[in-house]
Protein backbone atom coordinates (compact mmCIF):
# COMPACT_ATOMS: atom_id res chain seq x y z
CA UNK A 1 0.00 0.00 0.00
CA UNK A 2 1.07 3.52 -0.40
CA UNK A 3 2.60 5.11 2.63
CA UNK A 4 2.49 8.65 1.48
CA UNK A 5 3.62 11.23 3.99
CA UNK A 6 0.76 12.80 5.92
CA UNK A 7 -0.52 15.95 4.35
CA UNK A 8 0.05 18.83 6.67
CA UNK A 9 -1.15 22.35 6.36
CA UNK A 10 1.73 24.73 6.21
CA UNK A 11 2.28 26.77 9.35
CA UNK A 12 1.58 30.50 9.06
CA UNK A 13 4.66 32.53 8.26
CA UNK A 14 6.28 33.76 11.49
CA UNK A 15 5.48 37.36 12.18
CA UNK A 16 8.37 39.71 12.02
CA UNK A 17 8.96 40.92 15.56
CA UNK A 18 8.41 44.60 15.93
CA UNK A 19 10.27 46.52 18.56
CA UNK A 20 7.04 47.02 20.50
CA UNK A 21 5.19 43.75 20.09
CA UNK A 22 1.58 44.39 21.11
CA UNK A 23 0.89 40.63 20.91
CA UNK A 24 3.49 39.69 23.51
CA UNK A 25 1.98 38.80 26.89
CA UNK A 26 4.90 40.55 28.60
CA UNK A 27 4.10 43.84 26.91
CA UNK A 28 0.38 43.45 27.63
CA UNK A 29 0.89 42.59 31.31
CA UNK A 30 3.44 45.35 31.85
CA UNK A 31 1.04 47.86 30.29
CA UNK A 32 -1.73 46.62 32.58
CA UNK A 33 0.47 47.09 35.63
CA UNK A 34 1.41 50.61 34.54
CA UNK A 35 -2.24 51.50 34.04
CA UNK A 36 -3.08 50.17 37.50
CA UNK A 37 -0.29 52.15 39.14
CA UNK A 38 -1.27 55.34 37.31
CA UNK A 39 -4.92 55.01 38.35
CA UNK A 40 -4.01 54.40 42.00
CA UNK A 41 -1.49 57.24 41.95
CA UNK A 42 -4.05 59.71 40.55
CA UNK A 43 -6.53 58.60 43.18
CA UNK A 44 -3.94 58.92 45.95
CA UNK A 45 -2.63 62.32 44.87
CA UNK A 46 -6.09 63.69 44.01
CA UNK A 47 -7.56 62.69 47.39
CA UNK A 48 -8.11 65.69 49.65
CA UNK A 49 -7.33 68.08 46.81
CA UNK A 50 -9.43 67.20 43.73
CA UNK A 51 -12.12 65.43 45.75
CA UNK A 52 -13.12 64.85 49.34
CA UNK A 53 -11.66 61.66 50.85
CA UNK A 54 -14.73 61.44 53.07
CA UNK A 55 -16.75 60.45 50.00
CA UNK A 56 -14.15 58.80 47.81
CA UNK A 57 -11.37 57.78 50.24
CA UNK A 58 -7.93 57.02 48.82
CA UNK A 59 -5.67 53.97 48.46
CA UNK A 60 -3.46 54.62 51.50
CA UNK A 61 -6.51 55.03 53.75
CA UNK A 62 -8.08 51.89 52.32
CA UNK A 63 -4.88 49.95 52.96
CA UNK A 64 -4.86 51.16 56.57
CA UNK A 65 -8.53 50.22 57.01
CA UNK A 66 -7.80 46.80 55.59
CA UNK A 67 -4.86 46.37 57.95
CA UNK A 68 -7.23 47.12 60.81
CA UNK A 69 -9.74 44.59 59.49
CA UNK A 70 -7.27 41.74 59.32
CA UNK A 71 -6.30 42.02 62.98
CA UNK A 72 -9.97 41.89 63.99
CA UNK A 73 -10.97 38.27 64.86
CA UNK A 74 -14.58 39.02 63.85
CA UNK A 75 -13.33 39.72 60.34
CA UNK A 76 -12.35 36.07 59.95
CA UNK A 77 -15.76 34.93 61.12
CA UNK A 78 -17.26 37.20 58.45
CA UNK A 79 -14.89 35.89 55.79
CA UNK A 80 -15.57 32.26 56.72
CA UNK A 81 -19.34 32.84 56.83
CA UNK A 82 -19.47 34.41 53.39
CA UNK A 83 -17.02 31.84 52.04
CA UNK A 84 -19.14 28.96 53.28
CA UNK A 85 -22.35 30.49 51.94
CA UNK A 86 -20.67 31.15 48.61
CA UNK A 87 -19.31 27.62 48.23
CA UNK A 88 -22.57 25.98 49.32
CA UNK A 89 -24.73 28.21 47.11
CA UNK A 90 -22.44 27.73 44.14
CA UNK A 91 -22.16 23.96 44.48
CA UNK A 92 -25.82 23.35 45.25
CA UNK A 93 -26.98 25.66 42.46
CA UNK A 94 -24.49 24.28 39.96
CA UNK A 95 -25.04 20.61 40.68
CA UNK A 96 -28.83 20.89 40.69
CA UNK A 97 -28.82 23.07 37.57
CA UNK A 98 -26.67 20.63 35.61
CA UNK A 99 -28.61 17.63 36.92
CA UNK A 100 -32.01 19.07 36.02
CA UNK A 101 -30.68 20.28 32.67
CA UNK A 102 -29.51 16.76 31.85
CA UNK A 103 -32.77 15.27 33.07
CA UNK A 104 -35.00 17.58 31.05
CA UNK A 105 -32.84 17.27 27.95
CA UNK A 106 -33.11 13.47 28.15
CA UNK A 107 -36.79 13.54 29.02
CA UNK A 108 -37.88 15.68 26.13
CA UNK A 109 -41.61 15.65 26.77
CA UNK A 110 -41.29 16.81 30.37
CA UNK A 111 -38.65 19.29 29.24
CA UNK A 112 -41.02 20.88 26.75
CA UNK A 113 -43.73 21.17 29.38
CA UNK A 114 -41.43 22.73 31.96
CA UNK A 115 -39.59 25.16 29.67
CA UNK A 116 -41.96 28.16 30.00
CA UNK A 117 -42.36 27.69 33.74
CA UNK A 118 -38.64 27.73 34.30
CA UNK A 119 -38.26 30.78 32.07
CA UNK A 120 -40.96 32.54 34.10
CA UNK A 121 -39.29 31.60 37.39
CA UNK A 122 -35.96 32.85 36.15
CA UNK A 123 -37.44 36.19 35.14
CA UNK A 124 -38.43 36.97 38.72
CA UNK A 125 -35.97 39.52 40.12
CA UNK A 126 -34.37 37.87 43.16
CA UNK A 127 -34.43 41.08 45.13
CA UNK A 128 -38.24 41.02 44.92
CA UNK A 129 -38.53 37.65 46.60
CA UNK A 130 -35.54 37.98 48.91
CA UNK A 131 -37.61 39.19 51.92
CA UNK A 132 -39.88 36.14 51.51
CA UNK A 133 -36.85 33.88 51.43
CA UNK A 134 -35.78 35.33 54.77
CA UNK A 135 -39.23 34.48 56.13
CA UNK A 136 -39.03 30.93 54.76
CA UNK A 137 -35.41 30.11 55.48
CA UNK A 138 -34.77 32.29 58.51
CA UNK A 139 -32.02 34.82 59.02
CA UNK A 140 -29.26 32.23 59.20
CA UNK A 141 -26.99 31.27 56.36
CA UNK A 142 -29.52 29.04 54.55
CA UNK A 143 -31.39 32.01 53.06
CA UNK A 144 -28.11 33.37 51.62
CA UNK A 145 -27.11 29.98 50.28
CA UNK A 146 -30.51 29.68 48.63
CA UNK A 147 -30.28 33.13 47.02
CA UNK A 148 -26.85 32.37 45.60
CA UNK A 149 -27.96 28.91 44.49
CA UNK A 150 -31.03 30.14 42.57
CA UNK A 151 -28.90 32.52 40.49
CA UNK A 152 -26.33 29.82 39.72
CA UNK A 153 -29.01 27.20 39.14
CA UNK A 154 -30.71 28.94 36.24
CA UNK A 155 -27.50 29.81 34.46
CA UNK A 156 -26.15 26.25 34.60
CA UNK A 157 -29.57 24.75 33.96
CA UNK A 158 -30.34 26.67 30.76
CA UNK A 159 -26.82 26.19 29.43
CA UNK A 160 -26.81 22.45 30.10
CA UNK A 161 -30.20 22.10 28.43
CA UNK A 162 -29.17 24.16 25.40
CA UNK A 163 -25.83 22.36 25.17
CA UNK A 164 -27.36 18.91 25.08
CA UNK A 165 -30.11 20.00 22.70
CA UNK A 166 -27.62 21.53 20.28
CA UNK A 167 -25.64 18.31 19.84
CA UNK A 168 -24.72 17.59 16.23
CA UNK A 169 -27.17 14.96 15.00
CA UNK A 170 -24.56 13.59 12.59
CA UNK A 171 -22.34 12.61 15.54
CA UNK A 172 -25.25 10.77 17.15
CA UNK A 173 -25.87 8.94 13.86
CA UNK A 174 -22.21 7.89 13.69
CA UNK A 175 -22.52 6.28 17.10
CA UNK A 176 -25.92 4.82 16.20
CA UNK A 177 -24.52 3.12 13.08
CA UNK A 178 -21.94 1.53 15.37
CA UNK A 179 -24.86 0.27 17.41
CA UNK A 180 -24.33 2.43 20.43
CA UNK A 181 -27.11 2.12 23.00
CA UNK A 182 -29.15 5.24 23.78
CA UNK A 183 -27.30 5.43 27.09
CA UNK A 184 -23.92 5.28 25.32
CA UNK A 185 -24.99 7.98 22.88
CA UNK A 186 -25.92 10.16 25.82
CA UNK A 187 -22.73 9.44 27.74
CA UNK A 188 -20.23 9.51 24.88
CA UNK A 189 -21.78 11.97 22.44
CA UNK A 190 -24.32 14.29 24.03
CA UNK A 191 -22.64 14.97 27.34
CA UNK A 192 -19.12 15.63 25.99
CA UNK A 193 -20.59 17.76 23.23
CA UNK A 194 -22.45 19.84 25.84
CA UNK A 195 -19.38 20.05 28.06
CA UNK A 196 -18.22 23.38 26.66
CA UNK A 197 -21.64 24.91 27.38
CA UNK A 198 -21.70 23.44 30.87
CA UNK A 199 -18.16 24.53 31.73
CA UNK A 200 -18.80 28.03 30.46
CA UNK A 201 -21.92 28.29 32.61
CA UNK A 202 -19.99 27.08 35.64
CA UNK A 203 -17.48 29.83 34.98
CA UNK A 204 -19.88 32.70 34.35
CA UNK A 205 -22.22 31.83 37.22
CA UNK A 206 -19.51 32.20 39.89
CA UNK A 207 -19.84 35.98 40.31
CA UNK A 208 -23.61 35.55 40.52
CA UNK A 209 -23.22 33.22 43.47
CA UNK A 210 -21.47 36.05 45.30
CA UNK A 211 -24.16 38.53 44.25
CA UNK A 212 -26.84 36.29 45.76
CA UNK A 213 -24.95 35.74 48.99
CA UNK A 214 -24.09 39.42 49.53
CA UNK A 215 -27.65 40.43 48.67
CA UNK A 216 -28.93 38.05 51.34
CA UNK A 217 -26.45 39.39 53.88
CA UNK A 218 -27.47 42.96 53.10
CA UNK A 219 -31.10 42.21 53.92
CA UNK A 220 -30.75 40.49 57.27
CA UNK A 221 -27.60 39.12 58.83
CA UNK A 222 -25.36 39.31 61.85
CA UNK A 223 -22.16 38.18 60.20
CA UNK A 224 -20.52 37.89 56.80
CA UNK A 225 -18.63 40.21 54.48
CA UNK A 226 -21.93 41.67 53.26
CA UNK A 227 -22.88 42.42 56.85
CA UNK A 228 -19.52 44.11 57.49
CA UNK A 229 -19.77 46.09 54.27
CA UNK A 230 -23.30 47.17 55.09
CA UNK A 231 -22.28 48.21 58.60
CA UNK A 232 -19.41 50.32 57.26
CA UNK A 233 -21.44 52.07 54.59
CA UNK A 234 -24.43 52.82 56.82
CA UNK A 235 -21.95 54.43 59.23
CA UNK A 236 -20.52 56.58 56.39
CA UNK A 237 -17.24 54.66 56.67
CA UNK A 238 -16.53 54.78 52.93
CA UNK A 239 -12.91 53.78 53.42
CA UNK A 240 -13.84 50.62 55.33
CA UNK A 241 -16.52 49.76 52.77
CA UNK A 242 -14.06 50.18 49.91
CA UNK A 243 -11.57 47.89 51.61
CA UNK A 244 -14.22 45.15 51.68
CA UNK A 245 -15.21 45.84 48.05
CA UNK A 246 -11.58 45.48 46.99
CA UNK A 247 -11.27 42.29 49.01
CA UNK A 248 -14.31 40.84 47.24
CA UNK A 249 -12.90 41.89 43.89
CA UNK A 250 -9.58 40.17 44.54
CA UNK A 251 -11.27 37.03 45.87
CA UNK A 252 -13.47 36.80 42.79
CA UNK A 253 -10.49 37.30 40.48
CA UNK A 254 -8.70 34.43 42.20
CA UNK A 255 -11.72 32.13 42.03
CA UNK A 256 -12.30 33.05 38.38
CA UNK A 257 -8.69 32.23 37.61
CA UNK A 258 -9.30 28.78 39.06
CA UNK A 259 -12.46 28.18 37.02
CA UNK A 260 -10.70 29.52 33.91
CA UNK A 261 -7.87 27.07 34.39
CA UNK A 262 -10.30 24.18 34.87
CA UNK A 263 -12.17 25.20 31.72
CA UNK A 264 -9.00 25.54 29.66
CA UNK A 265 -7.80 22.12 30.78
CA UNK A 266 -11.13 20.42 30.10
CA UNK A 267 -11.61 22.09 26.72
CA UNK A 268 -8.10 21.64 25.39
CA UNK A 269 -9.60 19.88 22.37
CA UNK A 270 -10.94 23.19 21.12
CA UNK A 271 -8.87 25.24 18.72
CA UNK A 272 -7.41 28.35 20.30
CA UNK A 273 -9.69 31.17 19.30
CA UNK A 274 -8.32 34.14 17.46
CA UNK A 275 -9.39 36.30 20.40
CA UNK A 276 -6.82 34.70 22.69
CA UNK A 277 -3.46 34.63 20.97
CA UNK A 278 -1.31 31.64 21.83
CA UNK A 279 1.28 32.58 24.40
CA UNK A 280 4.64 32.88 22.70
CA UNK A 281 7.77 34.31 24.33
CA UNK B 1 -14.68 -12.81 -10.88
CA UNK B 2 -12.69 -14.82 -8.40
CA UNK B 3 -13.28 -12.24 -5.66
CA UNK B 4 -15.99 -14.27 -3.98
CA UNK B 5 -13.57 -17.00 -2.96
CA UNK B 6 -11.57 -14.68 -0.71
CA UNK B 7 -14.29 -12.15 0.05
CA UNK B 8 -14.76 -11.00 3.62
CA UNK B 9 -17.99 -9.19 2.87
CA UNK B 10 -21.61 -10.08 2.49
CA UNK B 11 -24.11 -10.20 -0.31
CA UNK B 12 -26.42 -7.23 -0.36
CA UNK B 13 -29.78 -7.68 -2.05
CA UNK B 14 -32.26 -4.85 -2.58
CA UNK B 15 -35.76 -5.87 -3.60
CA UNK B 16 -38.02 -3.07 -4.79
CA UNK B 17 -36.56 -0.57 -2.34
CA UNK B 18 -38.17 2.86 -2.69
CA UNK B 19 -38.59 5.99 -0.61
CA UNK B 20 -41.35 8.56 -0.69
CA UNK B 21 -42.08 11.35 1.69
CA UNK B 22 -44.81 13.88 2.21
CA UNK B 23 -43.79 17.47 1.50
CA UNK B 24 -46.64 19.84 2.32
CA UNK B 25 -49.32 19.05 -0.29
CA UNK B 26 -47.53 16.54 -2.47
CA UNK B 27 -45.70 13.26 -2.23
CA UNK B 28 -42.08 13.41 -3.30
CA UNK B 29 -40.37 10.30 -4.57
CA UNK B 30 -36.76 10.34 -3.45
CA UNK B 31 -36.01 6.87 -4.73
CA UNK B 32 -38.03 4.76 -7.15
CA UNK B 33 -38.41 1.06 -6.42
CA UNK B 34 -34.92 -0.32 -6.97
CA UNK B 35 -33.94 -3.94 -7.30
CA UNK B 36 -30.26 -4.71 -7.20
CA UNK B 37 -27.90 -7.38 -5.99
CA UNK B 38 -24.37 -6.56 -4.93
CA UNK B 39 -22.10 -9.56 -4.67
CA UNK B 40 -20.06 -10.50 -1.67
CA UNK B 41 -16.80 -8.57 -1.88
CA UNK B 42 -17.92 -6.39 -4.78
CA UNK B 43 -16.94 -2.73 -5.05
CA UNK B 44 -19.87 -0.80 -6.48
CA UNK B 45 -19.90 2.93 -7.16
CA UNK B 46 -23.03 5.03 -7.55
CA UNK B 47 -22.87 8.16 -9.70
CA UNK B 48 -25.59 10.61 -10.53
CA UNK B 49 -26.66 14.23 -10.34
CA UNK B 50 -27.14 15.78 -6.92
CA UNK B 51 -30.43 15.08 -5.24
CA UNK B 52 -30.90 11.81 -7.12
CA UNK B 53 -31.43 9.76 -3.99
CA UNK B 54 -27.94 8.29 -3.65
CA UNK B 55 -27.68 9.25 -0.01
CA UNK B 56 -31.25 8.10 0.60
CA UNK B 57 -30.27 4.68 -0.70
CA UNK B 58 -27.26 4.52 1.64
CA UNK B 59 -29.35 5.66 4.60
CA UNK B 60 -31.81 2.85 3.94
CA UNK B 61 -29.09 0.20 3.62
CA UNK B 62 -27.48 1.44 6.84
CA UNK B 63 -30.78 1.12 8.67
CA UNK B 64 -30.81 4.78 9.72
CA UNK B 65 -33.97 5.44 7.68
CA UNK B 66 -36.65 3.06 6.55
CA UNK B 67 -37.75 2.36 3.00
CA UNK B 68 -41.34 3.16 2.08
CA UNK B 69 -41.43 -0.10 0.13
CA UNK B 70 -39.30 -3.12 -0.53
CA UNK B 71 -36.64 -4.77 1.59
CA UNK B 72 -32.88 -4.94 1.99
CA UNK B 73 -31.27 -8.29 2.70
CA UNK B 74 -27.79 -8.92 3.93
CA UNK B 75 -26.72 -12.51 3.21
CA UNK B 76 -30.41 -13.35 3.16
CA UNK B 77 -31.32 -11.60 6.42
CA UNK B 78 -33.65 -8.61 6.17
CA UNK B 79 -32.19 -5.40 7.63
CA UNK B 80 -34.55 -3.94 10.20
CA UNK B 81 -32.35 -1.31 11.80
CA UNK B 82 -28.76 -0.25 12.34
CA UNK B 83 -26.44 -3.15 12.26
CA UNK B 84 -22.77 -3.56 13.02
CA UNK B 85 -22.37 -5.54 9.80
CA UNK B 86 -22.92 -2.31 7.87
CA UNK B 87 -20.43 0.53 8.27
CA UNK B 88 -21.15 4.04 7.04
CA UNK B 89 -18.51 6.60 6.08
CA UNK B 90 -19.82 10.08 5.41
CA UNK B 91 -18.53 13.03 3.43
CA UNK B 92 -18.01 15.12 6.55
CA UNK B 93 -15.37 13.39 8.64
CA UNK B 94 -17.49 13.86 11.77
CA UNK B 95 -14.67 12.98 14.11
CA UNK B 96 -15.63 13.79 17.69
CA UNK B 97 -13.76 17.03 18.38
CA UNK B 98 -13.24 16.24 22.06
CA UNK B 99 -11.51 12.92 21.37
CA UNK B 100 -7.97 12.43 20.19
CA UNK B 101 -7.51 10.77 16.82
CA UNK B 102 -6.74 7.45 18.52
CA UNK B 103 -9.81 7.68 20.74
CA UNK B 104 -11.91 8.50 17.69
CA UNK B 105 -10.63 5.53 15.75
CA UNK B 106 -11.17 3.23 18.73
CA UNK B 107 -14.73 4.48 19.35
CA UNK B 108 -16.58 1.51 17.81
CA UNK B 109 -14.47 -0.90 19.88
CA UNK B 110 -15.13 1.14 23.00
CA UNK B 111 -18.88 0.99 22.32
CA UNK B 112 -18.63 -2.78 21.99
CA UNK B 113 -16.83 -3.07 25.32
CA UNK B 114 -13.40 -4.09 23.99
CA UNK B 115 -10.74 -3.67 26.73
CA UNK B 116 -8.67 -0.48 26.59
CA UNK B 117 -5.33 -2.14 25.86
CA UNK B 118 -6.69 -4.09 22.90
CA UNK B 119 -8.47 -0.97 21.58
CA UNK B 120 -5.28 0.99 21.68
CA UNK B 121 -3.29 -1.71 19.91
CA UNK B 122 -5.82 -2.03 17.10
CA UNK B 123 -6.20 1.72 16.71
CA UNK B 124 -2.43 2.19 16.48
CA UNK B 125 -2.21 -0.61 13.92
CA UNK B 126 -4.78 1.09 11.69
CA UNK B 127 -3.27 4.54 12.18
CA UNK B 128 0.07 3.19 11.02
CA UNK B 129 -1.55 1.49 8.07
CA UNK B 130 -2.81 4.79 6.67
CA UNK B 131 0.34 6.75 7.48
CA UNK B 132 -0.99 8.45 10.60
CA UNK B 133 1.47 6.97 13.09
CA UNK B 134 2.52 9.61 15.56
CA UNK B 135 -0.77 11.49 15.26
CA UNK B 136 -2.78 9.34 17.67
CA UNK B 137 -2.73 11.95 20.43
CA UNK B 138 -3.67 14.88 18.19
CA UNK B 139 -7.12 16.42 18.39
CA UNK B 140 -9.10 16.68 15.13
CA UNK B 141 -8.67 20.46 14.88
CA UNK B 142 -4.91 19.95 14.72
CA UNK B 143 -5.14 17.73 11.62
CA UNK B 144 -5.55 18.50 7.94
CA UNK B 145 -8.71 17.54 6.03
CA UNK B 146 -7.01 14.55 4.43
CA UNK B 147 -5.74 13.26 7.76
CA UNK B 148 -9.15 13.63 9.36
CA UNK B 149 -10.77 11.76 6.50
CA UNK B 150 -8.28 8.89 6.89
CA UNK B 151 -9.22 8.78 10.56
CA UNK B 152 -12.89 8.74 9.60
CA UNK B 153 -12.33 5.82 7.23
CA UNK B 154 -10.33 3.64 9.61
CA UNK B 155 -12.81 4.37 12.39
CA UNK B 156 -15.21 2.26 10.34
CA UNK B 157 -12.68 -0.29 9.06
CA UNK B 158 -11.49 -1.08 12.58
CA UNK B 159 -14.65 -2.99 13.48
CA UNK B 160 -14.63 -4.89 10.20
CA UNK B 161 -18.18 -4.48 8.95
CA UNK B 162 -18.91 -6.80 6.02
CA UNK B 163 -20.59 -4.01 4.05
CA UNK B 164 -19.16 -0.50 3.93
CA UNK B 165 -21.21 2.41 2.66
CA UNK B 166 -19.26 5.49 1.60
CA UNK B 167 -21.03 8.76 0.83
CA UNK B 168 -18.64 10.93 -1.18
CA UNK B 169 -15.88 10.37 1.34
CA UNK B 170 -13.29 12.21 -0.73
CA UNK B 171 -15.63 15.00 -1.84
CA UNK B 172 -14.17 17.84 0.23
CA UNK B 173 -10.52 16.96 -0.45
CA UNK B 174 -8.16 18.45 -3.00
CA UNK B 175 -7.40 16.47 -6.15
CA UNK B 176 -4.00 15.12 -5.07
CA UNK B 177 -5.08 14.05 -1.59
CA UNK B 178 -8.07 12.41 -3.20
CA UNK B 179 -5.98 10.17 -5.43
CA UNK B 180 -3.70 9.22 -2.55
CA UNK B 181 -6.70 8.19 -0.47
CA UNK B 182 -8.29 6.31 -3.39
CA UNK B 183 -5.10 4.32 -3.69
CA UNK B 184 -5.07 3.70 0.05
CA UNK B 185 -8.70 2.56 0.03
CA UNK B 186 -8.13 0.15 -2.86
CA UNK B 187 -5.14 -1.51 -1.27
CA UNK B 188 -7.02 -1.98 2.01
CA UNK B 189 -10.07 -3.30 0.21
CA UNK B 190 -8.01 -5.70 -1.86
CA UNK B 191 -6.79 -7.39 1.30
CA UNK B 192 -10.06 -7.30 3.29
CA UNK B 193 -12.55 -7.73 0.41
CA UNK B 194 -15.55 -6.32 2.16
CA UNK B 195 -18.54 -5.29 0.07
CA UNK B 196 -18.40 -1.57 -0.70
CA UNK B 197 -21.10 0.78 -1.95
CA UNK B 198 -19.42 4.07 -2.78
CA UNK B 199 -21.30 7.22 -3.79
CA UNK B 200 -19.49 9.90 -5.76
CA UNK B 201 -20.02 12.83 -8.09
CA UNK B 202 -16.76 12.16 -9.82
CA UNK B 203 -16.98 9.78 -12.76
CA UNK B 204 -13.22 9.24 -12.90
CA UNK B 205 -13.25 8.14 -9.28
CA UNK B 206 -16.30 5.95 -9.87
CA UNK B 207 -14.65 4.01 -12.70
CA UNK B 208 -11.19 3.89 -11.13
CA UNK B 209 -12.44 2.19 -7.97
CA UNK B 210 -15.33 0.02 -9.04
CA UNK B 211 -16.11 -3.46 -10.19
CA UNK B 212 -19.43 -2.04 -11.31
CA UNK B 213 -20.57 1.54 -11.87
CA UNK B 214 -24.25 2.28 -11.35
CA UNK B 215 -25.64 5.47 -12.87
CA UNK B 216 -28.65 7.06 -11.23
CA UNK B 217 -31.13 9.42 -12.85
CA UNK B 218 -32.22 12.82 -11.68
CA UNK B 219 -35.11 12.84 -9.22
CA UNK B 220 -37.04 10.64 -8.90
CA UNK B 221 -33.91 8.55 -8.47
CA UNK B 222 -33.56 5.20 -10.17
CA UNK B 223 -30.70 3.21 -11.62
CA UNK B 224 -30.58 3.83 -15.37
CA UNK B 225 -27.37 2.11 -16.29
CA UNK B 226 -24.91 -0.42 -14.91
CA UNK B 227 -21.43 -0.97 -16.32
CA UNK B 228 -18.93 -3.60 -15.34
CA UNK B 229 -15.38 -2.26 -15.18
CA UNK B 230 -13.04 -4.82 -16.68
CA UNK B 231 -9.80 -3.13 -15.76
CA UNK B 232 -7.56 -5.71 -14.02
CA UNK B 233 -6.60 -5.32 -10.39
CA UNK B 234 -4.53 -4.19 -8.61
CA UNK B 235 -5.14 -0.92 -10.40
CA UNK B 236 -2.94 2.10 -10.53
CA UNK B 237 -5.26 5.01 -9.81
CA UNK B 238 -2.48 7.47 -10.60
CA UNK B 239 -2.30 6.28 -14.21
CA UNK B 240 -5.79 4.95 -14.81
CA UNK B 241 -6.85 7.77 -17.11
CA UNK B 242 -4.43 6.35 -19.71
CA UNK B 243 -6.16 2.98 -19.80
CA UNK B 244 -8.17 2.49 -23.06
CA UNK B 245 -10.93 0.56 -21.27
CA UNK B 246 -11.20 3.42 -18.79
CA UNK B 247 -11.55 5.96 -21.62
CA UNK B 248 -14.15 3.95 -23.46
CA UNK B 249 -16.28 3.54 -20.32
CA UNK B 250 -15.82 7.13 -19.29
CA UNK B 251 -17.08 8.48 -22.61
CA UNK B 252 -20.01 6.10 -22.71
CA UNK B 253 -21.20 6.79 -19.18
CA UNK B 254 -20.53 10.50 -19.49
CA UNK B 255 -22.87 10.77 -22.50
CA UNK B 256 -25.64 9.42 -20.32
CA UNK B 257 -24.66 11.32 -17.16
CA UNK B 258 -24.60 14.60 -19.07
CA UNK B 259 -28.27 14.12 -19.96
CA UNK B 260 -29.15 13.43 -16.32
CA UNK B 261 -27.24 16.42 -15.03
CA UNK B 262 -29.02 18.65 -17.58
CA UNK B 263 -32.37 17.33 -16.36
CA UNK B 264 -31.60 18.50 -12.87
CA UNK B 265 -30.68 21.88 -14.23
CA UNK B 266 -33.95 22.17 -16.12
CA UNK B 267 -35.99 21.03 -13.15
CA UNK B 268 -34.35 23.61 -10.93
CA UNK B 269 -35.24 26.53 -13.17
Amino acid sequence: MSTSPPIEESAPAPMTRRRFDTESPWVVNASRLILLIVLFALWEIGGGWLFDTFYFSKPSLIAKAFAKDIIDPAFYTDLATTGLELVLGYVIGGVSGIALGILLARWRFVGKICDPFLLALNSVPRIAVAPMLIVWFGIGYSSKVFLGATLVFFITFFNTLAGIRSVDKALCDIARVMQATEWQIFLKVMLPSASSWILTSIKISLPFALVGVILGEFLVSSQGLGFRLNTYSTNYNITGAMAIVFLMMVLMLLLTAITNAIEARALRWRPKSAAEPVAQS
Amino acid sequence: MNAASQAGGAELALAGVGKRFQARDRVVTALEATTLTIENGEFVTLVGPSGCGKSTLLNIISGLTFASEGSVRLDGNTITGVNRSVGYITQQDNLFPWRTLRENVALPLELAGVPARERRGKADHWLARVGLDGFGDAFPYELSGGMRQRGNIIRTLIYEPSVILMDEPFGPLDAQTRIVLQDMLLSIWESARSTIVFVTHDLTEAIALADRVLLMSARPGRIVRADRVNIPRPRNVFQIHEDPEFRRLYNEIWDELRVQVRNVDVAAH
